[in-house]
């Protein structure tokens, strides 16, 4: 087992965290949570509506006793929104976790670097653990560590695209500069994308669509917390150098040689 | 009274505070959090805030979301 994951004060048992969103239906969802073995799950905020009271998903997923909630700021179009539907979020969990997204363009759903700054600053002061899902900036990252955020949550590619690992390099610094848990947090497709972002060092990643639009999703599930886990233990295990001569991995002794004539 | 909840004019016939409205809208106040014309309100004063004619109030409740 690789080492668990903290996040300010609290500690995870699984470094994969779990979106909730584009499940077939909340029963499928709630399968593919147990099977990912996750113990952080983001949820979304909605108006409530009469006619969909057996959608809330408070009730079943407090069932869960080992997951915690992380509430997102999913829909807020600059800091003011996104403050305000944080604090509405803990008025229902109480949770300290918070998805910190402003992405206001619907066409590529990027992150507001300015908007999500400003919405930290405000939102570590009231007390959360601030995760912000930003663009693959370590500038920006660093600025946000610098904050008091708990954790910076750069992209692999945009949300839901499968494109996977894009932002591979800027990663690698991220990673490199950063003293609080850098988390991929969208893009990713396959449990082999999964495992190439632990093994840059990531300390975690979050994944929705890839296991809710797959074909088994609770399979999918159960794939990427392995991918996750080989991911980490090979980070941990330190990799081998590269070379670019090869290396034998047998001794190249002679004792052959002319025996054929 | 009439009130606008989540983008709707609804006429509460209630107490006038906001718990009674959350149960007159048939919402499970453990579920969900409210704002009064943008200010978001703790729960625990829910009982004791009063309502007023037209006061414009978002009920709001987890959903799925990634």
């Amino acid at each position: 087992m690789s080492t668990e994951l903290r996040i300010g004060d609290q500690c995870l048992p699984s470094r994969l965290i779990m979106g909730t969103g584009k499940f077939a239906d909340t029963a499928t969802m709630i399968r593919s949570v147990e099977a990912s073995g996750t113990g952080l799950v983001t949820v979304a905020l909605r108006r409530f509506n009469r006619e969909l009271v057996e959608d809330d998903l408070y009730g079943p997923l407090s069932e869960l006793k080992t997951v915690q909630l992380m509430p997102n700021t999913s829909g807020a179009m600059d800091a003011k929104e996104a403050v305000r539907a944080a604090l509405l979020s803990r008025e229902i969990s109480g949770s300290p976790f918070l998805k910190l997204e402003i992405h206001p363009n619907p066409h590529h759903l990027l992150p507001d670097p300015i908007e999500t700054y400003e919405a930290a600053r405000i939102l570590v002061k009231e007390g959360f653990l601030v995760m912000p899902y930003v663009p693959a900036d370590p500038v920006l990252c660093k600025r946000l560590e610098d904050i008091g955020c708990a954790s910076v949550m750069p992209l692999g590619a945009p949300i839901g695209t499968g494109k996977g690992l894009t932002t591979q390099e800027m990663l690698r610094i991220i990673i490199r500069d950063s003293s609080i848990p850098v988390i991929v947090d969208a893009g990713l497709r396959s449990p082999a994308e999964a495992a190439a972002a632990m093994e840059l060092g990531c300390d975690a990643v979050l994944v929705n669509s890839a296991v809710a639009a797959a074909e088994a999703p609770e399979r999918m599930a159960e794939a990427f917390a392995m991918g996750v886990e080989a991911g980490r233990m090979a980070w941990e295990a330190g990799l081998m150098p590269t070379s670019e001569a090869a290396i034998a991995s047998s001794p190249l002794t002679s004792f052959l040689a002319g025996r054929n004539e | 009274m009439n009130l606008l909840v989540n983008g709707e004019t609804v006429e509460h016939s209630g107490e006038g505070d906001l718990l009674s409205l959350l149960t007159e809208v048939g919402a499970n106040p453990k579920l969900c959090a409210v704002m009064v014309n943008g200010s978001v309100v703790p729960r625990e004063t829910w009982a004791d805030t009063a309502l007023s004619e037209n006061d414009e109030i978002e009920i709001l409740v987890f959903a799925s979301g990634g």
